[in-house]
């Protein structure tokens, strides 16, 4: 397999062990050395330490699509945004492996679809420009090239795949990010996103707030543009059923560690660890009341 | 328990007025759990909000009735409507965040309430915190999944004899609305009756006594939940297990 990403937030992992093991060539992109992520609870308060995330480990191919399930608070948002490198953890290392010329200045070859899409996009600009700009920038960061004619003619041509890739009708790409529905705000925030043709797409909750229907519809979205973009994908989302038809690998986390991870198939259908079966059966609706009062209890206690 | 017989009911002005639902005949018995199924913009939170003249009558006309308690809910004075909503019929809406008034703390919604054995207990069945922390915060300090769960137990609280939920499991975690389902049972075995609307069919499957489908603004009737979804004229509901 052609790994992308590969990731060990225990310090004491050995990168080569991992990497020998699926016998494949790299080149280190990113090791990241400092020791602590800090929480700070108030901000007039000093900062204090919380282990926030342990024993992370998993690798992502090129082209695969990954879901991390787990119930809120399991740490999935924090693990999604030290992967695209907001956050910094405290040990461990992240291996991005790319195909591309990624100078760090402009864009990143790991994007993230943020749950609340509409604040990210600036409500009083167009969404055609904005996209555009995303296109024009990676441009030059890959080409270089000045030709104003040339690019013009790429730019309009690559807009048109990523509009339509992303179901995005003709009348309302002139439209401001202020006079979208949600879901239209979420595709054009998708739209901005793949402009810069990342090489992983992190979705966060992208289902959350939806109506089945328009889950359906994102689903298969992601798909195609998985197949058509050859994007991998880290999905989040604790709804299992949707994972299950997305994702070909799935981890579980539970308060910051994974506990349990294969294929979407093996773990979802005959899990292993008692809260993976636990979540399967909240899903389905049939916890009594003493296995979630031994849950919350627990959760409880950790916290 | 309450019976419904709804002709139809129009949106807008008389000469352009649109027909939004129509037929609309059903039963509740107590000690069941009612659950209509649908689509987005089916209809269904309408439906429920002209049970007890919720909606406005300067944009919607409805002819029919709804008996409860062997009177016609929709010829009711508003002010007997409240105190019906207040005590007998109560909501529970999707939104439940938005349903508190974000400038007062949550003390205010339970200053109604003089049972207070009966409060701690369903706080800490919900997982709630106790009365005392839980008085002092304010409505944007609490999350989605805990702003459902508060306005589930204000409801229960005044003891009514339905219960109307629009989308209870909606923007809630599965393990949640596993919590309010048992609970629902609990209330309905007391002799009450409950009314759901959702798009979630698994929650359905699992919860309701009897289920019925809303679609092009007709109502399906209601059938016990292991024949409704032997009923091939509904297979298309079957998109909703997304």
């Amino acid at each position: 397999m052609n790994i992308l990403i590969l990731i060990s937030l225990k310090p004491e992992t050995n990168m080569n062990d991992l990497l020998i093991a699926e016998n494949i060539s790299y080149s280190i992109e990113q090791v990241i050395k400092d020791f602590k992520l800090m929480t700070s609870r108030r901000l007039n308060e000093f900062a204090s330490e919380k282990e926030i995330l342990k024993n992370i480990s998993f690798r992502v191919g090129k082209g695969e699509i990954m879901g991390i399930a787990g119930e809120s608070g399991a740490g999935k948002t924090t693990l999604a945004k030290v992967v695209a490198g907001i956050l910094k953890p405290s040990g461990g290392s992240i291996k991005f492996q790319s195909s591309g010329n990624w100078k760090k200045q402009k864009a990143s070859p790991v994007q993230i679809l943020f749950q609340n899409n509409g604040e990210i996009l600036n409500p009083l600009r167009k969404i055609n420009e904005v996209v555009e700009e995303a296109i024009t920038a990676r441009l030059l960061q890959t080409e270089g090239f000045k030709d104003s004619k040339r690019m013009g003619s790429i730019i309009s041509e690559k807009e048109e795949k990523i509009f339509n890739a992303v179901n995005f009708p003709e009348n309302l790409r002139q439209r401001k990010g202020f006079e979208l529905s949600g879901g239209e705000q979420q595709r054009a925030a998708l739209a901005r996103i793949l402009a810069v043709e990342p090489e992983l797409l992190i979705l966060d909750e992208p289902f959350s707030s939806q109506d089945a229907e328009s889950q359906l519809n994102f689903l298969n979205l992601f798909k195609r543009i998985n197949k058509e973009f050859g994007t991998a994908m880290i999905c989040i989302s604790h709804n299992l059923g949707i994972l299950r038809k997305l994702c070909g690998k799935i981890l579980i986390m539970y308060k910051g560690e994974i506990i349990e991870s294969g294929s979407a198939s093996e773990v979802l259908i005959s899990p292993n660890h008692p809260y993976t079966k636990y979540l399967i059966k909240a899903e389905e609706y049939s916890l009594s009341s003493e296995e979630l009062k031994q849950n919350f209890l627990k959760k409880q206690q950790g916290s | 328990m309450l019976s419904v017989s709804i002709k139809r009911i129009k949106l807008g002005e008389i000469n352009s007025e649109r027909l939004l639902l129509e037929n609309i005949c059903f039963d509740l018995e107590p000690k069941k759990i009612f659950t209509i199924l649908g689509k987005n913009g089916s209809g269904k939170s309408t439906l429920i909000k002209s049970l007890t003249g919720l909606l406005d009558k300067k944009y919607y006309s409805i002819d029919g009735s709804v008996i409860f308690e062997e009177e016609d809910i929709l010829t009711l004075p508003q002010e007997i409507l409240l105190q019906l909503r207040k005590n007998k019929i109560k909501y529970v809406f999707q939104d439940a965040a938005n349903s508190f008034d974000p400038l007062k703390p949550l003390r205010y919604y339970f200053d109604i309430v003089n049972q207070k054995d009966e409060l701690n207990s369903l706080l800490e069945y919900f997982f709630l915190p106790k009365q005392e922390e839980l008085y002092k915060l304010y409505p944007y300090e609490i999350s989605g999944g805990m702003a459902q769960r508060v306005s589930i137990v204000l409801s229960l609280l005044a003891h009514p004899k339905l219960l109307i939920l629009d989308e209870p499991t909606s923007g809630i975690d599965s393990a949640i609305a596993n919590l309010m389902l048992l609970k629902l049972k609990d209330f309905v075995s007391q002799g009450n009756s409950v009314l759901l609307v959702t798009q979630d069919i698994i929650f359905a499957e699992k919860i309701s006594d009897k289920i019925s489908y809303l679609s092009g603004g007709k109502l399906a009737p209601f059938y016990n939940t292991s024949e409704f979804f032997k009923i091939s004229e509904y297979s298309d509901i079957n998109f909703l297990k997304a």
